[in-house]
């Protein structure tokens, strides 16, 4: 599974997040915009997106577009939106200004910019998401299947301990009633060839 | 009373912080499958008492929840 568990020497395969020069950040932009969109509009609104931060002189470091996905909620009467997440080195004064060009920009529901911690590994986490969908649906399914071999198992053992008890029945039904009965007819005689009861 | 002490936990230092071994200085908004587990059915982060996070990560998680909450990757409320 992959989680991210930021272990302090992250492993090298992860590209890592620095600015290149001293005095700028690295920021990560989240953006929502709404699911069902036109190609060419779809394009319009990235390319504006990133032309802002380019007006502002920022670079961008790695890009992860997750793509369709569902909501928690519904953000402006929608029920499914598009997720990018960019990640630019730009000096922090410039933060306001990116801000404040998002919020005028029409066709985008939310945005969120943050600040990345240090040396933060990149994790593309559109194919993670799918990677942990997909094993929890394999789980799952493993589950129902244990579940339906115990429930198997259990069913064999009741029918096994059924015919037991059937067979130790016939077993204790055959054999008592003989007895008796031979008694019985022995008693009978003993007491019909008795000469003292005078019958 | 001897209800209550069947309550308490035997021994309290005996739940661990799950992020501290592995030395977690981050948890991302982004990762629904670590978050997963510390919210309930409701959508509301569970408590720390539960969960045996310790202070410092708790608040990173709430952090990170409050973020994906923002970004409609989680729910508010259920």
């Amino acid at each position: 599974m992959l989680r991210v568990d930021f272990v302090r020497e992250s492993p090298m395969s992860t590209p890592v997040l620095t600015s290149a020069i001293e005095d700028n950040r690295v920021y990560e932009i989240a953006v929502l915009y709404p699911y069902p969109m036109q190609q060419k509009e779809e394009q319009q609104l990235l390319k504006s997106i990133e032309q802002i931060f380019d007006d502002v002189g920022a670079k961008q470091v790695a890009k992860d577009a997750w793509g369709r996905r569902g909501l928690a909620y519904p953000v402006g009467g929608l029920r499914e939106g598009n997720y990018v997440i960019l990640y630019y080195d730009m000096a922090p004064e410039k933060v306001k200004d990116v801000e404040q060009q998002l919020k005028i920009l029409k066709g985008i529901l939310r945005h969120m910019i943050i600040t990345v911690p240090k040396n933060y590994p990149f994790i593309a986490y559109a194919k993670a998401f799918e990677d942990w969908q997909v094993q929890r649906v394999a789980s799952v399914e493993r589950e129902e299947r244990e579940r339906e071999e115990k429930l198997k198992q259990q069913v064999v053992e009741k029918a096994k301990r059924q015919t037991k008890r059937a067979t130790k029945k016939a077993d204790a039904t055959s054999t008592t009633p003989v007895r008796p009965v031979e008694s019985l007819d022995v008693q009978i005689d003993k007491i019909i060839s008795d000469d003292s009861l005078n019958l | 009373m001897a209800k209550k002490q069947s309550q308490q936990r035997s021994d309290p230092r005996q739940k661990l912080c799950p992020f501290c071994p592995k030395e977690v200085r981050f948890i991302d908004y982004k990762d629904y499958p670590t978050m997963k587990p510390y919210i309930d059915y409701f959508g509301n982060i569970r408590q720390r008492y539960y969960t045996g996070v310790c202070l410092k990560h708790q608040k990173m998680l709430k952090t990170a929840i409050e973020r994906a909450r923002f970004m409609a990757m989680l729910a508010y409320r259920k």
